[in-house]
C-alpha cells in the first residue's frame, strides 16, 4: 500500500514538473516567436531536419533523429553561433516516412513554412534525391550522409561532406587483398535494383583493382535456405564472399557458412550490416566480418567523445550515419560563424567555402572537409570496418585503421 | 562434382521436410473441409513467434516448445472452423477464399504491429552446428527439424488409417455425402482435420525457429512451395503432399546448384507444368486419400 502510494506521489511529480517545463519552454518560445529581441537574446537559427520516423525506415530513421538532436544540443552547450551573439540552433523535424512523395511534400511544407538557414536529411539515397531537387529549387542548403553519386550531379545547393557509393565498391575490392594477395572473390547479390546496381560497380571494378571474380551470382531475395546458394560458393572456391543483401538473407548466410565450416572471408558492405540491429541478430558469428562506412565511432576522438555520450543516452553505439550527421550540424555551425548571417543563401556560399581539419566538422575518415564545385568532399573516402568484440572496429585504410584486422 | 550433387540433394531433402509439414496442413484441410487455406503461412508465422518468446523469456528450447504451439494452434483451428470457415461452407468458392486470404492478411499485419518487423533469432546450442562425413555437411537443426517432420507426417498417415475419426476424415475426404449418411458428423470431423492441419502449421514454426529468424512474413517463403507441393501432389493426398514437398526441396536446391540461384523456382514450377501435363491430377493420380 505504501509502496504504491509512493510510486503514485513520484509519478505526479513527475508530471508536475513536466507541466511547469512544457509550460515554461512554450511560453518561452512564444516569447522569442513574437518579438525577436535583437541584442538581449540573438533570435535562434533554424535548421530543418527531415527524416523517414515511420514506414520501413522508421527505426533507423529515428535514431537518424536522436543522433541530429544529440549535435545541437553540443553546439548550443558550446555557446551557439558567436557572431550571431551566441543564437541558439533550433531543429525543426519533419517526418518523411520512408516514402518519396510524402518526402518531396514535406520538404515543400519545410521550406515554405519556416524561415530556415540549411537542411539535413533523409537518411535514404532515394529520399534524399527528391528532398534535394526541391532544396535547390527553393535555394536552400541540403548538407547528407547519403552515399549516392546522382546527389553530385548538376546541383549547387547539395553538399555531400562522405565517401560516395561508387567509392565503396572500390574499397571493398581493396580490403580483400588484406585477406590474399590474390584474392578470389565470389558475389552473391539479390536480383533487384539494390543488388544488381552494387554488385556491378564491383564487377565493372574488380579488374582494375587485381581482384578476379570466380562466382557472380543474382539471387532472389527472401530464400528459405542459404545452403544450395553457398553450396555454390563452395564449389567456386572463393576466399572471400561479398553479399549484397538484405538483413534476412544476411543472417541465413553468415549461420549456414558456419555450418559448413566454410573457410571464406565476408564483407556484407554497408547499410543495414553496419548497424548495432546486425550484431543482436546474428550475435557471435559477426565476429570477424567485414563491411565499408561512410563514418566510424573511433576515426578520432572527438568521435568517441559523441560516441560515449550516445552510448549513454540511447544504449548502443552511435551508428555510420549518426555519426556522420553530428559532424554535419557543425559543418553548418561553422559555415554559420563565417556567413555571420541565417540568410539561406549567405550560408550556402559559406558552406561551400567550408575548409576544416579539426573539432567536431572534421570528424570523418581522412579528418578533412573540403567541397568541391560538385558539392563532394574533396577528400571524402569510406572506411574499412570489421566487427570486433560486439563493436564496429575502423580498419581499412591503414591511416584510418583504429584496429588490426582480425584473421578469421 | 559428385560431391556438390549429393549435398544439394541433402540440402533440398532437409527443407523439404519443412514444405511437407506446411503442404500437409493446407491439403489435409482442402481434401476434408475443401477449403484452400492462403492463411498456413502465418500460422507458421504463428508458430515461429510462440517458440522465440518461449525461448527469449522462459528458456525454453524450440523444439520443446513444440509441445505448446502444437496445442495451441489445435486450438485456434478448432475455433477458426467453429466460427469463421464453417459459416462460408456451401457459400461456393468466392467466400471462402476471401476469408482464409484476409486472414491471411490481417494476422500478418497483426504481427507487424504487435512485433514490428525486426528479424528475432533463437540461438540454440546446435543452431550453428553440423555433422561433417568428409566433403559433406549435414547441419543438426535441419536435420533434427527434418526427422521431427517425418515422424509427424508419420503419426497422421497412421492416425488416418487405424482411429475412427482418421476413418471418418479419409471417408469425408471421399465422399462427403456418403460419410454423413455412415452417421458421420461433419462439423466435428471438419474441426478436427483444420486443428491438426494448423497444429502441423505450429509444428513447421517451432522446427524453423533454431535455424530461421521470425518476421511477420516469414510465412509467406514457405506457403508458395506449400501450395505448389499441394497441386503436384493431388490435392488433398497426404501422402502425395510429402512426397512432392520432398521433391521440390531437391528440384529447388539443384535448380540453384545448375542453372543458377535466382532461377530455383523455375525449375519447380517446369517441374509441376509438367506434371500437370502429363498427369492433369497430380503425381499421386487418384484423388484425395
Amino acid at each position: 500500500m505504501k509502496k504504491s502510494q509512493s510510486r503514485k506521489q513520484t509519478k505526479s511529480l513527475r508530471r508536475r514538473d513536466f507541466l511547469i517545463k512544457t509550460a515554461g519552454g512554450v511560453l518561452a518560445t512564444a516569447a522569442f516567436g513574437a518579438v525577436p529581441l535583437r541584442g538581449w537574446a540573438a533570435e535562434p537559427v533554424n535548421i530543418g531536419a527531415l527524416y523517414p520516423v515511420t514506414g520501413s525506415f522508421a527505426q533507423i530513421g529515428q535514431a537518424c533523429v536522436n543522433a541530429a538532436k544529440l549535435a545541437v544540443e553540443m553546439v548550443n552547450d558550446a555557446g551557439g553561433i558567436k557572431s550571431l551573439g551566441g543564437a541558439k540552433l533550433n531543429l525543426i523535424l519533419s517526418d518523411v516516412q520512408s516514402d518519396t512523395t510524402v518526402t518531396r511534400t514535406e520538404t515543400d511544407r519545410l521550406i515554405s513554412g519556416n524561415k530556415l538557414s540549411a537542411i539535413h536529411g533523409c537518411y535514404a539515397s532515394a529520399l534524399t534525391l527528391i528532398a534535394s531537387e526541391v532544396a535547390e529549387r527553393a535555394k536552400v542548403a541540403i548538407i547528407t550522409g547519403s552515399s549516392s553519386d546522382m546527389l553530385n550531379k548538376g546541383r549547387s545547393y547539395t553538399f555531400t561532406p562522405f565517401a560516395r557509393a561508387s567509392q565503396f565498391a572500390k574499397a571493398q575490392l581493396q580490403m580483400s587483398k588484406l585477406v590474399s594477395d590474390k584474392p578470389k572473390v565470389a558475389v552473391v547479390f539479390e536480383n533487384t535494383a539494390f543488388g544488381t546496381s552494387t554488385s556491378n560497380g564491383l564487377k565493372e571494378q574488380a579488374p582494375g583493382e587485381g581482384v578476379e571474380i570466380v562466382l557472380f551470382e543474382p539471387y532472389s531475395a527472401g530464400f528459405a535456405d542459404a545452403g544450395p546458394l553457398l553450396n555454390k560458393v563452395k564449389a567456386s572456391g572463393a576466399d572471400m564472399l561479398f553479399a549484397v543483401s538484405y538483413l534476412n538473407d544476411l543472417i541465413l548466410i553468415v549461420r549456414t557458412v558456419k555450418q559448413i565450416g566454410l573457410k571464406v572471408g565476408i564483407n556484407g558492405g554497408s547499410g543495414g550490416f553496419v548497424v548495432p540491429d546486425f550484431y543482436k541478430n546474428v550475435g557471435s558469428l559477426a565476429e570477424g566480418l567485414q563491411g565499408v562506412a561512410h563514418w566510424n565511432h573511433d576515426v578520432d576522438t572527438n568521435a568517441q567523445k559523441v560516441n560515449s555520450e550516445y552510448k549513454k543516452r540511447h544504449g548502443e553505439f552511435l551508428f555510420e550515419y549518426g555519426g556522420g550527421l553530428v559532424a554535419q550540424t557543425f559543418m553548418l555551425a561553422d559555415a554559420l560563424e563565417r556567413a555571420q548571417s541565417t540568410d539561406p543563401q549567405k550560408v550556402r556560399d559559406a558552406l561551400a567555402a567550408l575548409d576544416v581539419s579539426s573539432g567536431y566538422a572534421a570528424m570523418a575518415p581522412g579528418g578533412k572537409v573540403k567541397f568541391g564545385p560538385d558539392g563532394k568532399n574533396v577528400y571524402g573516402h569510406p572506411v574499412g570496418v570489421q566487427w570486433q568484440t560486439a563493436d564496429l572496429a575502423s580498419v581499412f585504410p591503414k591511416e584510418d585503421a583504429r584496429a588490426p584486422l582480425m584473421k578469421s | 562434382m559428385l560431391e556438390t550433387v549429393v549435398q544439394a540433394v541433402i540440402n533440398g531433402l532437409l527443407i523439404g521436410g519443412i514444405y511437407a509439414l506446411v503442404s500437409i496442413g493446407v491439403t489435409l484441410i482442402f481434401g476434408v473441409v475443401k477449403i484452400v487455406n492462403f492463411a498456413q503461412g502465418e500460422f507458421v508465422m504463428i508458430g515461429m513467434y510462440i517458440s522465440f518468446f518461449l525461448s527469449s523469456y522462459f528458456g525454453i528450447d524450440p523444439l520443446v516448445s513444440l509441445a505448446v504451439s502444437m496445442p495451441a494452434l489445435f486450438l485456434v483451428g478448432l475455433c477458426l472452423q467453429h466460427f469463421l470457415i464453417r459459416r462460408v461452407l456451401g457459400l461456393g468458392d468466392m467466400p471462402q477464399i476471401f476469408l482464409t486470404f484476409a486472414l491471411s492478411l490481417l494476422l500478418m499485419n497483426l504481427a507487424l504491429m504487435a512485433f514490428t518487423a525486426n528479424y528475432r533469432t533463437v540461438h540454440t546450442w546446435y543452431s550453428d552446428e553440423a555433422i561433417h562425413l568428409g566433403e559433406i555437411y549435414v547441419p543438426v537443426a535441419k536435420l533434427i527439424a527434418f526427422v521431427l517432420a517425418m515422424a509427424l507426417s508419420g503419426t497422421l498417415w497412421v492416425f488416418l488409417q487405424t482411429t475412427d475419426m482418421g476413418k471418418a476424415m479419409r471417408a469425408a475426404a471421399q465422399k462427403p455425402e456418403v460419410a454423413m449418411l455412415m452417421g458421420i458428423n461433419p462439423n466435428r470431423v471438419f474441426a478436427v482435420a483444420t486443428g491438426v492441419s494448423l497444429a502441423l502449421a505450429g509444428a513447421a514454426g517451432s522446427l524453423l525457429m533454431p535455424f530461421y529468424p521470425a518476421s511477420p512474413t516469414a510465412g509467406q517463403v514457405f506457403v508458395l512451395m506449400a501450395f505448389v507441393a499441394v497441386v503436384l501432389g493431388t490435392l488433398g493426398n497426404v501422402r502425395g503432399a510429402l512426397i512432392a514437398s520432398l521433391m521440390m526441396g531437391v528440384a529447388e536446391s539443384l535448380g540453384i546448384q545448375f542453372v543458377g540461384a535466382d532461377s530455383g523456382l523455375i525449375v519447380v514450377f517446369l517441374m509441376l507444368l509438367l506434371t500437370l501435363a502429363i498427369r492433369p491430377s497430380g503425381l499421386a493420380g487418384g484423388g484425395a486419400r
